[in-house]
């Protein structure tokens, strides 16, 4: 033992002390890069940051991305931020925090919520490049449905190329479906033959089962039932300009005359009668328990739950059917269909793309990552599994969804191609507070009777002027 | 000469004797400031400035992104018009109330308990069990209890249903959200409590006990007339501590309810962080922030002022 043959006490308080300051000094030296943040990507070089949402991981799995640019861009040096959060909403956050330190990232991978946040504030217009790079873009555009570009259209300029989105289609159990007697629903199905269905398989299972299960947010909450509804609970408006765009890439689709500058919503809506009527629905199926009360909280929560047989329908995008195969549910398990009619059958969707930063040390090279991120070859190296839905239409064909299933996965696309209406989730630049706005008023909206509903909507109109009023 | 050199080496003995003195006391004077140095560094860059910041940010608007623009009084005048930030502040004041006298009447209850009535090695146990629950974080400990007091499929609702208890909806009426927020902060948090009250009861001397005993108390009444009386100091240094923690509840309401349903769980810090965070009004957080601090304060200051009348020193 070193205490007993007195080699301790040979060390004297002195020599102990300068060790105790060796060590310190050390120590700080060894952990310098990460005292002073020079070990996040891209800071203190020339390398073209690029933010991400996901772990780190995710910012891994795009090194095959990063290795393909490199090749035909090997001037350029890339590197990848992963970051992690909750949702959209506070990786924004974590973003603008970074914009405030003075070390933002050159491009963010942002989805529809912060598009139009970003677009105001943040991130660089492409058009110049887009009209530059026209020959090369075109084949891009000619495989992207244009509702998903006229979701990063702002004032008349695109601030984004679409890498991947999700529309809001109703995931249904199979073998639910089949125990209440039932076929797959039509795809002209209505909001009256989705309330039969959810009561058909509410009488064939009374317990431990829930017809219906839909979350308390943006997407795929209560938006898409507005949608179907043909309202919303922000009052819907489209700004000029944009024919640059459409003329170049667009000229011969048919929905061509649909497209604009970008989407407005400036005002609230949520005193529309039919804003009522649509709450008044899904307050009906709480009510007579086909339906429950909207949690707040992402879908992906749901999926063991969807997976283990517990969970008759939800709406959901794309990006379930990759979490449903990892979770053990068989192709057969699950399909999905498109969401109900009502007055429409406009869906609710989300995009997402990279966008450059104002602030980017080299917007050329950041142009670069976006026009090969949005490259065939980049895209199929991003997206080897149904994650999510590629923008690209080519994409979404048989071979993605091998051995995964849902057996109408061609429900995913069509959304768009059918249905050339369907839009974006409404998100204006003051989307947080909006965002705010409308779940605060959802639980209370549809868990009581019709005066709570009443009330819990002018609530939410109340809380949606002073959340449009707010500077962005 | 030998007397003049031993004078002249005394002299400079005395001289150099004196001049270590002065070296050790001027080392006395600077080793304190040199031990207390990193925390007054860290205390001013990481408490002060941030309270000064924000003291001042609450007088400007500020998006992070544009430069500041100097409003006066405007945030304050906004936020107390704001009609979420006062169903927040009233929230908070509810939640406190009836969370501190929670966590507080538990703690008290199993201290007394678990101090008199079990041996020795099952205290420990206890000591450390009721304690656990504190080192969690509240985040996760959240997420848990999310899916446990879930409507359909929780087990909360799942276990009440062997005894005949419908489906309860705990996380999505006004009502059952503010329960379980509630519960949750209290099971979480009375460790902190249950271990100050362990260690008063641990300072009242059993003599005391005994002459109530000699004088006919028993029962609750020993502790009505002893226990109480001589833990009123320990009493109110858990309340100071668990009503300032409870003012700044944010955590379990956060991510249980995102503060809903309606603006049922919304709390005063849950509105600073979305001031701040989610729709980028520094400003307005910060006027938040500091009507905050000012309740906090007062309603310290008052414990404070009460507590002449009904604490006793031993």
């Amino acid at each position: 033992m070193p205490g007993s043959n007195g080699k301790l006490r040979e060390i004297s308080r002195r020599t102990a002390l300068g060790a105790l300051g060796a060590g310190i000094v050390g120590a700080t030296v060894a952990s310098w890069p990460r005292l002073t943040g020079m070990d996040i990507p891209g800071r203190g070089d020339n390398s073209l940051s690029i933010a991400i949402l996901g772990t780190a991981a995710d910012a891994a799995a795009r090194q095959r991305v990063i290795d393909a640019f490199a090749k035909v861009h090997p001037e350029i040096k890339v590197k990848v931020q992963a970051i992690q959060a909750a949702d959209w909403k506070d990786f924004f956050t974590k973003i603008l925090t970074m914009v405030a330190a003075g070390t933002p990232p050159d491009v963010v991978y942002v989805a529809t919520e912060g598009a139009q946040l970003f677009a105001e504030k943040l991130a660089h217009p492409l058009d110049e490049y887009l009209r530059r790079d026209a020959a090369d873009m075109k084949e891009y555009f000619a495989d992207v449905h244009p509702s998903l570009v006229e979701a990063f259209m702002y004032k008349g300029s695109l601030f984004q190329l679409p890498i991947d989105w999700n529309a809001a289609n109703m995931y249904y159990n199979t073998s639910a479906l089949q125990q209440a007697g039932l076929e797959r629903p039509a795809d002209g199905w209505t909001q009256v033959d989705f309330r039969n269905t959810l009561a058909a398989m509410r009488k064939a299972r009374p317990q431990d089962f829930t017809p219906y299960y839909w979350t308390n947010r943006l997407f795929g909450g209560v938006v898409p039932w507005l949608y179907a509804n043909d309202t919303s609970f922000l009052k819907e408006s489209k700004s000029t300009g944009g024919e640059w765009l459409w003329d170049s890439f667009y000229a011969q689709d048919p929905s061509r005359g649909l497209r604009s500058g970008g989407y407005q919503w400036l005002e609230p809506n949520a005193d529309d009668p039919r804003v009522y009527e649509s709450f008044d629905y899904l307050r009906g199926l709480v009510k007579d328990g086909l339906g429950v009360r909207p949690e707040e909280g992402g879908g992906n929560s749901l999926v063991g739950l969807f997976a283990s047989n517990r969970i008759g329908m939800t709406p959901a995008g794309g990006y379930w059917v990759e979490g449903l195969h990892e979770a053990g549910m068989k192709e057969d398990g699950f399909d999905v269909q498109f969401f109900p009619r009502w007055r429409t059958q406009r869906h609710q969707f989300g995009t997402a793309g990279y966008a450059i930063m104002k602030t980017a040390k080299d917007k050329d090279a950041a142009w670069e990552w976006l026009k090969f991120a949005s490259s065939l070859e980049a895209m199929r190296l991003v997206f080897p599994t149904p994650n999510t839905t590629p923008a690209r239409r080519s994409m979404v064909n048989e071979q993605l969804y091998a051995g995964r299933g849902p057996t109408h996965w061609k429900v995913f696309y069509d959304t768009l191609d059918k249905f050339p209406t369907t839009g974006p989730i409404p998100a204006p630049p003051q989307q947080a507070a909006v965002e705010t706005a409308l779940m605060k008023n959802v639980s209370l909206a549809v868990s009581g009777d019709e005066r709570q509903l009443k009330q819990a909507l002018d609530s939410m109109q109340r809380d949606l002027e002073i959340a449009l009023r707010r500077q962005a | 000469m030998s007397t003049a050199t031993t004078g002249m080496s005394t002299k400079r003995r005395n001289g150099a004797a004196a001049k270590i003195e002065t070296t050790r006391k001027q080392r006395q004077r600077w080793l304190p400031w040199a031990f207390l140095a990193p925390t007054i560094l860290g205390m001013g860059l990481f408490t002060l400035v941030p309270i000064v910041a924000s003291l001042v940010l609450a007088f400007f608007r500020w998006d992070i992104i544009s430069a500041p623009s100097f409003v006066g009084f405007d945030n304050f005048a906004e936020v107390v018009q704001d009609p979420t930030v006062r169903v927040s502040f009233l929230n908070t004041i509810m939640f406190v109330v009836v969370a501190v006298a929670l966590q507080l009447g538990l703690a008290l209850a199993l201290a007394i308990m678990v101090q008199e009535k079990l041996p020795a090695w099952l205290r420990v146990f206890f000591r450390s069990a009721f304690f656990f629950p504190l080192i969690l974080s509240a985040a996760s400990v959240s997420i848990f209890m999310r899916y446990l007091f879930n409507e359909q499929f929780g087990v909360v609702n799942w276990l009440l249903s062997f005894v005949g208890i419908p489906a309860v909806p705990w996380l999505t009426t006004p009502a059952g959200s503010a329960a379980v927020v509630i519960l949750v902060y209290v099971w979480q948090n009375f460790g902190f409590s249950f271990l100050l009250f362990i260690g008063g009861l641990a300072s009242i001397p059993t003599e005391t006990y005994e002459a109530a005993s000699i004088d006919g108390a028993t029962g609750w009444r020993k502790h009505l007339h002893v226990t109480l009386p001589l833990l009123s100091p320990t009493t109110l240094v858990a309340s100071v501590m668990a009503i300032i923690n409870a003012l700044q509840v944010f955590d379990q309401p956060y991510v249980l309810t995102r503060g809903g349903p309606g603006d049922s769980t919304r709390t005063a810090v849950m509105v600073i962080f979305e001031s701040a965070f989610q729709r980028l009004e520094f400003g307005q957080a910060s006027a938040i922030g500091v009507i905050l601090t000012l309740i906090i304060m007062a309603i310290t200051a008052a414990q404070f002022r009460l507590s002449k009348r009904f604490v006793f020193y031993q």
